[in-house]
Formats: structure tokens, C-alpha cells, sequence
């Protein structure tokens, strides 16, 4: 079996064991408005966990996804409250705002080739910043918090039947995002690029152009994500999206996509935004304190994380080990 | 005849910083023939190779391609004309499948979306025109290193490429799989596939090439067909005589002490790189450890300073046996310049005086805890002195100095300690002549004060003039003792190679 | 302290011009000691901080829970005081805590990193969501006011010489820590750790040591900025403290400090908190929101930093280079 099967059965195994966990602690677990709820909740961080699962393939890292979001929603709030452009305008021109903040942070990494984390740490600060300088207004100048209630919008933060529109363009992007990291030659630049730079180079794959691209998946993914998140709130605010960032990067790496680039892949971070809502969920469920759930939340990240280092180090030996044999065999 | 040429260059000279790196190198490669390239480190040959591809621009000379006059001035255009070249560093991507390196960056794609049926017909049916033993949907990651070679030279085969060029292809290879790689290149040569083989190891030279050319110090030193390529012949070729003759034999006779020092018994790693390794070195000597790249003397130097663990036999120092660890070693007075000097021996942000006195805060003055920075310089001060460092700046940082200035530091961390032994790897591998010389003074001195130094070297000359005595290791074993006084290079690179028979051998 | 930056010589005149224009635009408000002694009470907490953490990114790593970590100190103070009904007894008591609970999570920190080989950004990552879970637990998600006793509050507030106290202990840390930095076997140690970890073990230091070494010192600088700010605020919550850790990250990175490790000084570092605290006072004083003061901090952030890389583009890519290798070394 192949390697990548395994890590892939490994994290499937932990979310179910995780889930069978839950479903004992509480009986209102395991069913299916529950699991809906669940996918709903891991909707926004697995939309733009896809984009930064292309980021990390890079050997990268996106800091300013939560500011992004919050930059889109204040841009989309601008217009419904100033203009009259109808709602699908809005959603467009909140998505080219959440490429261009890609395109921002792509160009800052690989044309002035600013360390990835120290550059999104500084975006993160410049969209935040925006974002309040555009921010509503009340007539006292304080800033408030945006109503919008228009049923055409607000229908997206709803459901059709019992499934949730999130959930819907959760899995699409999911899918999506999957098809462009395999069939694409794009998709496999990301790969070359984030595992072996020099090799990318040498096979005339213009390193630049892959990692401003791999931003702007980001940027994009992040507008979906404030889109719906605002659309479910009915309003927007300047705060969107604060500390925010690391869960889709959090979901990624629980979905075994590895952060010094190279590995992993979208449906990992699918998985592994699933089991960060299966998680909150189910310690939520446990009907304790919002602060238990966090330590709980935390002790489980580590542990995963610690099983990870665990398994790649014994698998290395494994490896190790067949080459010495065959070593010793010739 | 001339047809039958597909690359020629003609009176190549190159010349770095006013050095003459190669001058007037004639080269020439038929069609379907496996064409050696050979000499000594220094010679030439990698210089000659990229400047064939396209990394260093040629000062004059020109090349020809299929009898045209071509410009190669980036690895593209060389790709374009139809050469490949598989390189000792690997450069395939792990997490893709075989299929998907092969074609990097030129994926068949039908609507937009990368074909991978077509890419995997196309990659195995270019497996089944070689014979090779992969298969299109493998995952890089998964295979060992003698199959990455394969999909490497693969993806260079499916540029329609005419003529591959290998680097030391076996270096890193067991010997199974570089018999695979021999039967794969006999298939290439087969199919009409040109071939110009860089390699250390005679035997397989011996074995594979058509024809063999043999630079010594930037120039053509001999083109030999196959049936004139016999390994002593080479080897006289690629030393020259003069040095050979005059080697071993100028050195002054050294008498050595007694007094064992360093006592190796019956060392093994357990894996293979060295097995049942025995020697001892006494008080005084220089002792070096030769044989080709591969054959475990890096790996038995590294288990006997305490970074890598052994499996079986002891380490005695001065009679007591010692606990594997660098830091127990160098207590017990040990000193170690590693073969990776960048990536293991010094700290390239850090200057010299820090460098320096990293591996000697114990016999450094403190005023409480702060420690003298007086006499931390007035110590580096000393040991600049002592190997001669110019300009005599402690705190230059030493990632901006030349390899030479480099290795130097490295050695006068441990010069400042009360060394015992000193092992050194490697130490004057691309470092010019004059520091080469310094470098060689400075192991002879610490000899002279009673410290034993071990050589571990692949330059014969250096591992003859600066030797007392040379073990030469093959296959992870010690095979051959020489005493340097009588010893010459061919000597020693026929017992490497294993074309000395036992009962020869005194 | 000759050489405030290797790298920079821009930086210092960043910090001149600046002030120079501050000056100009504010001729009456800006160059007066009680501003400047305001400007440095109020960087006091990260300037403290940033002291403790360098060592982490000295030696290449990063510690995330700095910001949570330091909210958890300042409750654990509080508490205890509160616990102690306001006695002195109850903030020696205090601090004793405080310090121990730092010096345990920065432990915590460095042998899970250095015994199971995990990143520290994960590591760090997840204890700062514990970090804030057990604020949250032990203030019950209220805001603890302390506003006695004077032992107490004089730590953030009392002012000997014009200067509040905090500047003092600020100062007092940049000193050990630069004296460390500077002067001792260890903080060598630190840098050519983080210079090169693999040639450092060959040259026989404890690599793993000196790692947990840096994360118990960042844990202790943390925990002792938490109880300035205890102090200061003279009050906790469960975030207090949130965010902290990018104002820590941010001046140490505009001082010059490299995230890779092996670069960087303790001055350089505290020159970032200086400047952000004079950006922040400048845009105070020039009217600008305090919410929009992330955008000059970002650009500031990407011309210095940008800036450097520019210069050594060829240096910065063979850092990048040795940091992977170093990183691929340390999975093998």
C-alpha cells in the first residue's frame, strides 16, 4: 500500500475514532443535524484551508487570511450600504478584492522575497488596518457594525433542505481544488516547487509565477469564505475573521499536508477541517466551559501533531531499513 | 568518420580569476558511443561538463553539434539540441509519480487538464523502449536512490535526448543496482544513445566505455580506444609520471614512536559501511585512510569521533576505552574537521573569533560568568597566527571568506585544545594550491608536537605526501596497509579498486 | 553595543528621520520627556518580552504563546493576590507563581520540540489555545480588578526619577539578556546553534539543550511581562495579552533579528519595540486611529525587511538553503 494511503486511512482514522469518542460522551452527537452542523462548521476554514494547503505546498505560509476576510467583508458592506450595484456585483468585486490581497502578498514574496511568515505577518497588519479605515461609520464616527439583510445575500448563509450552502461550496471547492492540484500542470508545479526548488527550475517552471498564483488561490478562497461568513451573520465587522488565521492552517496540517512543502493535499485538508470541527463540536457537546474546550482542543493538536512526528520518523526507518537490506543483499 | 562525431569541442580554455582551469581541451563524443571522461579532482572534467551544458561560458574554443558550430549558453539550449544531463545531486521531485517527473513542465493535456492516461502510455511506453524497471504511477518518495537515477535519466531520454551525460552515476549506488544501471547504459549504447560516463571507479570505465579521454591539470592528457584502455596505463596517464615516480619516494624516511595512541578493534556498524575495521595509530603519525568515494572511510571516521553509532568492537584511546559521543571525544582530547565544511564545520554567520573559540570556552578565562573577551581574542589572535589566516581580522565573518580561509578556521578551533588525535576529511577539497600547501604544513606540525593525525582523503598525491602510513579501505574494509615511504599512487588506486590480488600484495 | 545592526544601517536613520519629523509636525508635544517616558512605559511589556524571546528566534524556532502565556501569568497573579485578600505577602506569593508558571510552559516547550522533532510553530500553536482555555477557566471569563495593594500596582505605575518602574525592568532585562548574549559561554552557544545546529553538535554543545534552554528564558521574560501588565492594567482577563505575541515577532524582525536564527541583537530588538512604540505614539499625536496603525506597521515591515533582502538577495537564498538542509538533516 502507498505511503500516502496510509497517512490518508491514518487521518480518517483519527477522525472516526475521535467521533466514536464524542458519540459516547454525548448522545446528541451522532446524528445527522449534528454531522450537518459539523460540515457547516468546518466549512470556512476547509474553503480557505484549500488555498493554503497550495501556499504550504510551496513551503510557505499564509498569516493574513483572517484580515483578508475581514478586508472582503467590509469591501462588500461598502457597497451595499453606498451603492446601488446589485448583489452579484458585490460578491464578484469581494472576490477580485481577496485576489488582489493574494496578488499583494505574492508579489511581496517572490518578487521582493520577503520571508513568507514575516511577510503575511505584515499583511496581516496592512488588511486589518484597511479594513477599519474603510470601516462603517455611525454619524458620530464610531465604527458599527453593518447590517446586511438583503434576502438575496442573506440566502447564502442558509440552507437548501437541511444542507447548508457553505457545506455545498465546501465540497465543491474541495473537489475542485483537488482536480486543479491533480490535473493541472499547476497543481504539479506547486509540488515541484514546494519539494525540490532547483530541480522546478531546471524543468523551465517558473517558480515566481507559481507562488504569486498559489497566493491569489489563497486571497480567493478567503472572499468565499467572507462571503459566506457575513451572509450568515447578516452584517459585517471590522473584527471579522481576528486570530482567525491559523485554523485553515491548522486543518491543513492535521490533514498531513507537511509544512516544509511538498506534501499533502486537498482532500488532507478536508479531513482535517473536519476533524477541528468534529473536535469543537464534540467538546462543545461535553456541555463544559468554552475554556475547557480549548485546553481539550490544544492537548488534542498536540498529540496529533506528536503521533505525526512519530509516524514520518518511524517510517523513515522503515525506509532506512529496506535500503540497508537491499544494501546488504548486493 | 567525421559523420559519425555528434559533439566536438575544440581548443576549450577556461580560466577562472586569472587561473587557468582549462586550456586547449579537445573532446569529442560519437554517435551510440560511451565516451569516459577521467582524471584526477582538479583535473578538469567538471569545468569541461559545464561548460558543455551551458552553466560557465567557455573563453574560447568552440563546440559542434552534429557538425554545426552551436552556442550553449543556459542548460536549455543544451536541452534543446538533445543533451541531458543526469546530475550527482538528484533532481527528481518526490511526491510526484514517475510519470509525472518525466514530464515536468510538459504534461500532454487535453481540455486544459493534464492527460495522466496519455502521460502514463507515454512514460511506459518509454519504459518498455529501454527495459527500464519502473512503473508510470509509482511515487518518487517510494523509490531508493538507484531508481530515482533511472526516472533522471529517463526524463532525460524522453527529450528525444541524443546524448546523456552522467556524473559519478554509481556514487551513491550498492552494487546491485549500479549492475542494473551498467545493463541499462548497454541498452542505450544499443539503441544509439550517446553516453560521456564520469567516474572514479576504473572498473566500471574498464568495463562500459568505447573510448576514454583523460584530462591532467586542464589539458588533454591521452584519448584511448577500448582496447587500449588498460587500468595501469590509465592511471600512469591520469598522474602523470614525473609526480609518480617522485611521490613517495623524495619523502625522508619518519620514524615514529612506539606508543599506541588510538587502538580501533574489530569495528562494525552493523549496516555495512565499515565491517570488522582493526588498526592502530601511534604517537606522531600521520595516518591516512584512502579508497574510492563510497568505500566507508567517512562513515568509520565519523563512528570513531562518536556521532554515529556502532554496533560492534571498541575504541581504545591511550589504552581506555572511550563513550561515543563528540563531546566525551573531545574531552579525551579529539579533534574532527568534517568533509561537509559548510553544512557541518563552522558557523557561517558567526566570525572568526567566535568560530575559533566555539570548542574552547573551557580553557578560556572568565571574570565570573562573563567570559574574557580579552583573552577569547588574544586566543584567536594565537591561532591565526599559528595557520596563518590573511587578512588577520577575528571578527571577519567567516561565511564570507574563501574555502581555503574556511577550512583554516575550522582547523584552529582544535589547534588552541591539547589534541590527542585529529581527524580530518576531506580537508583541502576545493581549496586552491597555496592554502592547500598551508594546510598540509599545519598537519605535519601537529604530528611533530605528538598528535595523530588521521587523513581521510580521495587526492592520492595529497594522501602520499602527506601520509606516514595508509590504510586503503574498499567495501568497508580495510584491504591494504602501505607504508608511504615505498608506496605510489598507482599502488594505491590499483589496491582501491581492487585490481591488486591478495597474493601481491606484501 | 558599537554595531546596533549588521545588517541595517538604514534602521537607525529610519528612527532619527522619524523623530525629526515628529518633531516638526508636533513641535510641542511630541520631544517632551514625560511623551518619551510614555512612549517606553508603554512598550515596556513587549520590550520586556521581546528581551526573552530572541533567544527562541536566535536559535531558529518561534514560540506563539507568548501573547496567551503572558495573559496567563498576569491571572495567575492576580489571583493569587486576590486569594491572599491584598496582602504583600500575596504578590511575592504572586510573582513566585507567575515566573514558575512561565519558566514550566517554556520547559513544556522545549522538550516536547527538541524530544519529538515537531515544529514549534504547531507546538506553540496549540498550548497558546491552552494557554488562553485556562485564563478563560481560572477568571471565569470576568475581568479581575487589583487595584491594591500598593506593592502591587507601584510595580506598573509608581515613577522613581520621571520614569515609571516598568522602563526600569525593561532595561534591567536588556541588560542580562544582552549580557548573556553578549558575554557568556551560553549566549555564544545560542548563536552558533542557531548558526549552524549540526556543526555546533560536532563542536560538542548539547544542541537540545541550549533549544530548551531558550524557550524557558522566553517563558520567563513572558510570565514577567505578564506581571508588569497585571499591574499596569491593575486589572486581567482571559485576553489579556492576545496579540502580544505579533507585536513581540514584529520588533524583533524590524530590529533585524532573522526568523532563521543565529542573527540578531538584543539592542536591535529593542530598537523594533522602540520604534513601534514612537509609531504608535506618532500616529497617536498626528490623530490616526489606532485601528489603522497595522497599515504603517506592515509597510514598515516590508521596506525594512524588504529591504535587507534586497541587498543580500544572494546571502538570503543560501540562508534559505542551509535553513532547509538544516531542517532536512534534522527529519533524517
Amino acid at each position: 500500500m502507498k505511503q500516502t494511503t496510509i497517512r490518508r486511512l491514518i487521518s480518517l482514522g483519527m477522525l472516526c475514532a475521535l467521533m466514536v469518542l464524542f458519540s459516547c460522551t454525548s448522545r446528541y452527537y451522532l446524528n445527522a443535524d449534528n454531522l450537518l452542523e459539523i460540515v457547516r462548521d468546518a466549512s470556512v476554514a476547509g474553503i480557505i484551508g484549500v488555498g493554503v494547503t497550495y501556499v504550504i505546498l510551496t513551503s510557505g505560509i499564509d498569516l493574513s487570511t483572517g484580515s483578508c476576510m475581514a478586508l472582503v467583508g467590509m469591501t462588500m458592506a461598502n457597497i451595499y450600504r453606498y451603492t446601488l450595484l446589485p448583489i452579484w456585483m458585490m460578491l464578484l468585486i469581494g472576490m477580485l478584492v481577496g485576489l488582489a490581497a493574494g496578488l499583494f502578498n505574492g508579489l511581496v514574496v517572490a518578487k521582493l522575497h520577503l520571508p513568507e511568515f514575516i511577510a503575511t505577518l505584515a499583511t496581516m497588519g496592512i488588511f486589518r488596518a484597511l479594513t477599519y479605515a474603510i470601516a462603517i461609520r455611525d454619524a458620530g464616527g464610531i465604527i458599527t457594525s453593518q447590517a446586511m439583510t438583503y434576502s438575496s445575500f442573506v440566502k447564502w448563509g442558509g440552507a437548501v433542505g437541511r444542507i447548508h450552502y457553505v457545506s455545498i461550496a465546501f465540497v465543491v471547492i474541495v473537489i475542485l481544488g483537488q482536480i486543479v492540484l491533480k490535473k493541472t500542470r499547476f497543481g504539479t508545479n506547486l509540488y515541484a516547487v514546494g519539494a525540490n526548488r532547483k530541480a522546478a527550475e531546471l524543468s523551465g517552471i517558473n517558480i515566481a509565477r507559481t507562488r504569486i498564483m498559489a497566493y491569489m488561490t489563497v486571497g480567493l478562497c478567503a472572499a468565499v469564505g467572507a462571503i459566506f461568513t457575513t451572509a450568515r451573520l447578516q452584517s459585517t465587522t471590522a473584527l471579522l475573521g481576528n486570530g482567525f488565521e491559523f485554523d485553515p492552517i491548522a486543518a491543513a496540517v492535521v490533514g498531513g499536508v507537511s509544512l516544509s512543502g511538498g506534501y499533502g493535499d486537498v482532500v488532507g485538508t478536508f479531513i482535517g477541517a473536519l476533524f477541528m470541527s468534529a473536535l469543537d463540536n464534540g467538546v462543545l457537546k461535553l456541555q463544559m466551559n468554552t475554556a475547557y474546550q480549548y485546553v481539550i482542543k490544544g492537548v488534542i493538536i498536540i498529540l496529533v501533531v506528536m503521533f505525526d512526528a512519530w509516524y514520518n520518523a518511524w517510517m523513515e526507518k522503515l525506509a532506512q531499513e529496506r535500503g540497508r537490506k537491499e544494501a546488504v543483499k548486493a | 568518420m567525421m559523420e559519425n562525431v555528434i559533439l566536438e569541442a575544440k581548443g576549450i580554455c577556461k580560466s577562472f580569476s586569472g587561473v587557468p582551469v582549462l586550456s586547449q581541451v579537445d573532446f569529442s563524443v560519437r554517435k551510440g558511443e560511451i565516451h569516459a571522461l577521467m582524471g584526477e579532482n582538479g583535473a578538469g572534467k567538471s569545468t569541461l561538463i559545464k561548460i558543455l551544458t551551458g552553466v560557465y561560458t567557455k573563453d574560447s574554443g568552440s563546440v559542434f553539434w552534429d557538425g554545426k558550430k552551436v552556442e550553449i549558453n543556459s542548460y536549455k539550449d543544451c536541452q534543446k539540441l538533445g543533451m541531458a544531463c543526469i546530475y550527482q545531486e538528484l533532481s527528481v521531485i518526490p511526491p510526484l509519480t514517475v510519470a509525472q517527473n518525466v514530464f515536468l513542465g510538459r504534461e500532454p493535456r487535453k481540455l486544459g487538464l493534464i492527460d495522466h492516461k496519455k502521460m502514463n502510455e507515454m512514460t511506459q511506453a518509454l519504459i518498455d523502449q529501454y527495459d527500464f524497471p519502473l512503473e508510470p504511477g509509482a511515487l518518487v518518495s517510494n523509490l531508493g536512490i538507484g531508481l530515482r537515477q533511472l526516472v533522471e535519466i529517463l526524463k532525460g531520454l524522453s527529450c528525444d535526448s541524443r546524448l546523456l551525460i552522467m556524473d559519478e552515476p554509481t556514487a551513491s549506488l550498492s552494487g546491485k543496482e549500479a549492475e542494473s544501471l551498467f545493463s541499462i547504459i548497454d541498452t542505450l549504447r544499443k539503441k544509439g544513445v550517446s553516453i560521456i560516463y564520469i567516474s572514479h571507479r576504473l572498473e566500471e570505465v574498464y568495463r562500459l566505455s568505447d573510448r576514454l579521454t583523460v584530462l591532467r591539470d586542464g589539458k588533454n592528457a591521452a584519448v584511448l580506444n577500448h582496447d587500449e584502455i588498460e587500468p595501469k596505463k590509465v592511471i600512469q596517464t591520469m598522474i602523470g609520471k614525473v609526480v609518480d615516480e617522485s611521490a613517495g619516494s623524495s619523502k625522508e624516511m619518519r620514524k615514529n614512536s612506539n606508543e599506541v595512541v588510538l587502538e580501533v578493534q574489530n569495528l562494525s556498524d552493523g549496516t555495512g559501511f565499515f565491517r570488522h575495521v582493526s588498526f592502530q595509530a601511534h604517537k606522531g603519525e600521520i595516518l591516512g585512510l584512502g579508497g574510492l568515494i563510497g568505500a566507508g572511510r567517512t562513515e568509520l571516521v565519523r563512528a570513531i569521533y562518536g556521532i554515529d553509532r556502532y554496533r560492534e568492537g571498541t575504541i581504545l584511546l591511550n589504552g581506555q576505552a572511550l563513550k561515543p559521543s563528540p563531546r566525551t571525544s573531545i574531552r579525551a582530547g579529539f579533534g574532527f574537521v568534517p568533509e561537509d565544511r559548510r553544512g557541518q564545520g563552522f558557523i557561517p554567520l558567526l566570525s572568526i573569533n567566535r568560530n575559533t573559540a566555539l570548542t574552547n570556552y573551557d580553557r578560556i578565562k572568565k571574570n565570573g560568568l562573563a567570559v574574557s573577551d580579552k583573552d577569547e581574542l588574544e586566543m584567536c589572535r594565537e591561532a591565526i597566527r599559528r595557520i596563518d589566516i590573511r587578512p588577520a581580522d577575528p571578527q571577519k565573518q567567516v561565511g564570507l571568506m574563501s574555502g581555503g580561509n574556511q577550512q583554516k578556521v575550522v582547523l584552529g578551533k582544535w589547534l588552541m585544545r591539547d589534541l590527542k588525535v585529529l581527524i580530518v576529511d576531506e580537508p583541502t577539497a576545493g581549496i586552491d594550491v597555496g592554502a592547500k600547501d598551508e594546510i598540509y604544513g599545519i598537519l605535519e606540525e601537529l604530528a611533530k608536537n605528538g598528535v595523530v593525525v588521521i587523513l581521510v582523503s580521495s587526492d592520492l598525491q595529497e594522501l602520499i605526501r602527506v601520509s606516514h602510513r595508509i590504510l586503503v579501505m574498499r567495501k568497508g574494509a580495510i584491504i591494504q596497509e602501505f607504508d608511504s615511504g615505498v608506496v605510489t599512487q598507482s599502488m594505491v588506486l590499483e589496491a582501491a579498486s581492487g585490481l591488486m590480488k591478495k597474493e601481491e600484495a606484501v | 553595543m558599537k554595531k546596533i545592526n549588521a545588517s541595517g544601517f538604514g534602521k537607525p536613520i529610519i528612527l532619527v528621520v522619524f523623530m525629526l519629523v515628529l518633531t516638526i509636525l508636533r513641535p510641542s508635544s511630541f520631544l517632551t520627556v514625560g511623551n518619551l517616558s510614555n512612549v517606553l512605559w508603554s512598550i515596556s511589556v513587549y520590550g520586556i518580552m521581546v528581551c526573552g524571546t530572541i533567544f527562541v528566534f536566535l536559535i531558529g524556532g518561534i514560540d506563539l504563546s507568548i501573547g496567551s502565556l503572558c495573559g496567563l501569568c498576569a491571572v495567575t497573579i492576580v489571583k493569587i493576590i486576590r486569594y491572599f485578600e491584598y496582602s504583600n505577602t500575596g504578590v511575592l506569593v504572586g510573582i513566585l507563581a507567575a515566573l514558575s508558571v512561565g519558566i514550566l510552559a517554556g520547559m513544556v516547550h522545549g522538550v516536547i520540540i527538541t524530544k519529538f522533532r515537531v515544529p514549534a510553530f504547531l507546538i506553540t500553536f496549540a498550548t497558546q489555545i491552552i494557554f488562553l482555555g485556562l485564563s478563560m477557566i481560572l477568571t471565569n471569563n470576568k475581568i479581575l480588578s487589583c487595584l491594591q495593594p500598593e506593592l502591587f500596582t507601584a510595580i506598573g505605575m509608581k515613577k522613581i526619577f520621571s520614569f515609571p518602574i516598568p522602563i526600569y525592568i525593561m532595561l534591567l532585562i536588556a541588560l542580562t539578556s544582552w549580557f548573556i548574549l553578549r558575554k557568556t559561554v551560553l549566549g555564544r552557544y545560542v548563536y552558533a546553534v542557531g548558526g549552524n545546529a549540526y556543526a555546533s553538535r560536532l563542536s560538542g554543545i548539547s544542541d537540545t539543550k541550549i533549544t530548551v534552554l531558550a524557550y524557558v528564558f522566553s517563558g520567563f521574560t513572558t510570565a514577567l511581562g505578564g506581571i508588569v501588565l497585571a499591574s499596569m492594567t491593575q486589572q486581567c482577563m482571559a485576553t489579556t495579552g492576545s496579540g502580544y505575541e505579533t507585536e513581540v515577532i514584529t520588533a524583533a524582525v524590524i530590529g533585524g533579528v532573522s526568523l532563521l536564527g543565529g542573527e540578531g541583537t538584543v539592542s536591535g530588538a529593542l530598537f523594533g519595540a522602540i520604534l513601534i512604540g514612537l509609531l504608535n505614539n506618532g500616529l497617536n499625536l498626528l490623530s490616526v486611529p489606532s485601528t489603522e496603525h497595522g497599515l504603517v506597521k506592515g509597510i514598515v515591515i516590508i521596506i525594512a525587511v524588504g529591504f535587507d533582502a534586497l541587498q543580500h538577495q544572494e546571502k538570503f537564498r543560501s540562508w534559505l538553503n542551509q535553513f532547509k538542509m538544516k531542517r532536512a538533516r534534522e527529519a533524517a
